[in-house]
């Protein structure tokens, strides 16, 4: 009875625009403090290391709060990244014209992403278990191409793409507005976003409503997949090898992001531009932490108590609505 | 002991005995609600005291004050002569007050002897006897009568047959004064009968047990007195030998059944759907058409195979025989999707579980199957989708400050507007209708039936399945009775009485049932 005795609630919408605004404002907030309080963070050098270090787990986020609206979780991405340098790595090597192996290599990331799906889907596997999986036999499939090596990209080109800079900002920059738009656009503004949503909230109710629940699935992890092997190709033109040990623990470093970016690790809640400013400011922390020289172990301390902080004080705004 | 051996040797009668829990111009208000205004009522030991009432009378609001789950706005409440702050319920159960809720509140993943005594677990030196609370409670479960094994794991088991450990769990527990909030909502007919013995059972020891049930034939069968809330109020307590069926309806809702049924007739125009022969887990060899204009209602019980017809008819299930032709055509439904094509609409049964995106806005939801309709091969019209959710939210009434207000904050009877409103802007031509209006107010019942109409007078056809017998017995032109997934007989618009439909629905409960509604 109590269903009928509460009132309906002021509109929530706005919610997600302003956790954004307050995420910005904390972004924004730690470059003036890093700023005033270390010479260096505001150099030009600094900025551009910065962007170039949060482009790519920005990317993975992306692709990772897919999933997590879903109710899913990816834990493959990291494993997924480093797949993706050996073969970025090894098609380049092989005389492959750079544009076709860039693309082979996402095909990779897809075919990684449909296997998920088909796991989840048709295996009834938890995501969490079929990614787990994957995570690990993918480094190890990494491991026996290579021998255990590194692979040395020989093509200059390929590799000064991720040094260079577009309008004075790093090219890895542009390639999170190069996924980030899209993303939003599919997320906010087109109806395969919407039934990310639905999936999330709840499954049957969309499925007797006629949205297709297992395609919306294989969907999501596809684009997980296919956002982590263009991080890889990022990282091995960055870092000019092929290695598949490469991008250890960057999947929590991607989950980390999006749930600081306001997602619902419980499905249904999220946004792109949250991930988005979650990766910089994970990044903004570890760069200001280096400049201050705060030992690199306590930067993983600091991480794990701004997801507790983030992620109860959005609990609390949300509780605190009803 | 079986139930049978019960029902012939009725716990006789306690004496007017002495009150055991009195209310006190008991109330509790919410922000914005006034939800029970002041009660006064007292509670006899050993009685069977059923509370009748539509849903938002203030029913939960009162179990909740009783358990100590919520504390009250003001006024006493008096057990056994004293005082009780009643603040925890912990303290509730101190006493000796304990509810047997709807839904199972139980650890499905542990076996239904450590459920038993979950909290007062049976242990030599820390170490649990789990071999002795096996056995304890095998003794506890033969002694009341129930076939269930006490060592199984509580997810095997059917939702009935768990709530009938629930039950049993509470009465091992000290308990003497023991409140049921609709336990029959997902019981069989041959668990409800265990139950009713069990209660029967606990009554003559004593126990004093508060029913409540939206089921009047229940309130007849089991209830000494009966108490109706309306609106947050006590209307009035009956002798359930002094009153009838008509007067608590008359008090539980205040106005005639007439002007809640809103019927208007149609001529039925062609075939729409037709099932022959059509089997499927749950059902078999049913055969029935649908046509415009009319309203084909499927009344029987709980697990009659009603839902699962009309969920096959969705595609949701694969039939394992028959045909389902559709406007005359045979035609394969293998998936919702297909049903949805066709031109068929499903507002299921559980809005909570498999109608509603509770934590998304009141629009997506609204616009959930047109989403496609709405958008381009790329893009959501932006606009299409505010005015499609706004004409929804309009049409229907639907109380909600816009429609980007999250689908959980909506009342329950909003919520069903939002389930059947979907389908509204889709243009169905089928529509099927299952329980829908469980868990809604009067008023919304009596929107929803003027909906029914709105759609008949389109063309559309209905199949409405529902455990109120009267709502399939007022709107139905078509009534088709259900029992243990067959087709037993089928009536025209008023043609039976209510008597002979129970009594197919039920069969072998007849003579017991007969006489008594």
């Amino acid at each position: 009875m109590s269903t009928e005795a509460i009132p309906a609630e002021k509109p929530k919408r706005n919610y997600n625009a302003l956790f954004g605004l307050t995420l910005l404002a904390l972004l924004v907030l730690l470059w003036i403090i890093l700023s005033l309080a270390t010479s260096s963070f505001a150099s030009a050098n600094n900025i551009s290391n910065l962007l170039r270090q949060g482009s790519m787990i920005a990317i993975l986020a992306v692709g990772q709060t897919f999933v997590i609206i879903t109710g899913g979780i990816d834990l493959s991405v990291g494993a997924v990244v480093g797949f993706a340098t050996v073969i970025a790595a090894m098609l380049i090597n092989a005389g492959i014209p750079v544009f076709l192996a860039i693309l082979l290599t996402l095909l990779v990331g897809v075919a990684i992403g449909l296997f998920h799906g088909f796991g989840i889907v048709k295996m009834g596997l938890p995501p969490f278990i079929i990614t787990l999986a994957t995570l690990t036999s993918l480094r190890g499939i990494g491991l026996l191409m290579t021998n255990g090596n590194s692979i040395s990209i020989n093509n200059d080109a390929f590799q000064e793409f991720s040094r260079n800079s577009f309008f004075g900002i790093p090219n890895l920059f542009w390639m999170v507005l190069l996924v980030g738009i899209p993303a939003y656009v599919f997320l906010h503004h087109s109806r395969w976003g919407r039934y990310l949503f639905s999936v999330g909230s709840n499954a049957e109710a969309s499925r007797l409503s006629g949205v297709n629940v297992q395609r919306t699935i294989f969907m999501a992890y596809t684009l997980s997949g296919l956002c982590a092997a263009f991080v890889g190709v990022l990282l091995a033109s960055r870092i000019g090898i092929g290695n598949p040990t490469q991008a250890e623990g960057w999947e929590l470093q991607a989950i980390a992001s999006s749930v600081i970016g306001g997602t619902s690790l419980f499905g249904a809640v999220g946004s792109v531009h949250g991930p988005l400013l979650g990766a910089f400011i994970l990044a903004t922390i570890n760069n200001g932490a280096n400049l201050l020289n705060v030992n690199a172990f306590w930067q993983r301390v600091i991480t794990g108590v701004l997801i507790i902080v983030i992620v109860y004080f959005d609990g609390l705004r949300r509780r605190g609505g009803k | 002991m079986t139930s049978t051996a019960q029902d012939l040797h009725p716990a006789p009668v306690l004496e007017p005995s002495r009150t055991i829990l009195e209310l006190r111009g008991l109330e509790k208000k919410y922000p914005g609600t006034h939800a029970l205004k002041p009660v006064n009522l007292a509670f006899k030991s050993g009685e069977i005291h059923a509370i009748v009432g539509e849903n938002g009378a203030g029913k939960s609001t009162l179990i909740k004050l009783l358990t100590g789950v919520m504390p009250r706005t003001s006024g006493e409440v008096i057990w056994e002569g004293k005082p009780a702050a009643l603040a925890t319920p912990h303290e509730a159960m101190a006493l000796g007050i304990n509810a047997v809720h709807q839904e199972v509140v139980l650890c499905r993943h542990l076996t239904v002897a450590a459920n038993m005594f979950l909290g007062e677990e049976n242990s030599r030196f820390g170490i649990l006897q789990q071999r002795a609370m096996v056995k304890d409670a095998q003794k506890i479960i033969d002694g009341l009568g129930f076939d269930l094994p006490a060592h199984v794991v509580l997810g095997d088991l059917t939702i009935g047959q768990q709530q009938l450990i629930a039950a049993a769990r509470a009465t091992v527990r000290g308990t003497k004064f023991l409140i049921f909030d609709e336990p029959t909502a997902y019981l069989t007919r041959k668990e409800a009968d265990q139950l009713f013995t069990l209660i029967r059972r606990l009554k003559s020891e004593g126990v004093t047990i508060i029913y409540i049930s939206h089921r009047m034939e229940e309130v007849f069968e089991l209830a000494d007195r009966v108490s109706v809330l309306r609106d947050g109020t006590l209307v009035g307590t009956r002798n359930i030998s002094e009153t009838n069926d008509a007067e608590l309806v008359k008090l539980m809702i205040n106005r005639s059944i007439e002007q809640i049924y809103h019927k208007e007739h149609f001529t039925p125009g062609a075939a729409i759907i037709e099932a022959r022969n059509l089997s499927g887990k749950g059902f078999e060899n049913v055969s029935m058409t649908v046509r415009a204009g009319e309203i084909v209602g499927l009344y029987g019980l709980i697990g009659a195979g009603r839902s699962e017809f009309v969920t096959t008819l969705y595609g949701r299930h694969r039939k394992s025989a028959g045909q389902i032709l559709w406007k005359g055509k045979d035609v394969q439904i293998n998936s919702e999707h297909d049903a949805i094509r066709l031109g068929m609409a499903l507002a299921p049964e559980s809005r909570r579980d498999q109608g509603l995106c509770l934590n998304l806005p009141v629009g997506l939801n609204l616009n959930l199957p047109i989403y496609k309709r709405i958008s381009n091969n790329l893009l959501i019209s932006g606009a299409q989708e505010k005015t499609q959710a706004d004409r929804q939210i309009a049409d229907l009434r639907i109380k909600t400050p816009t429609r980007n207000a999250l689908a959980s904050s909506l009342s329950g009877g909003n919520q069903q507007k939002i389930v059947i409103g979907k389908w509204l802007a889709h243009g169905a031509k089928l529509f099927i209708f299952d329980e829908p209006t469980v868990g809604v107010d009067v008023g919304t019942k009596a929107e929803i039936y003027r909906l029914f109409s709105a759609l008949l007078s389109k063309g559309a056809g209905i199949i409405l399945i529902s455990s109120y017998l009267p709502e399939v017995y007022e709107l139905a032109d078509t009534l088709h009775v259900f029992r243990r997934g067959k087709l037993v007989a089928t009536h025209g618009f008023r043609t039976a009485d209510h008597e002979d439909i129970l009594t197919q629905a039920l069969a072998e409960k007849q003579e017991k049932l007969g006489g008594k509604i």
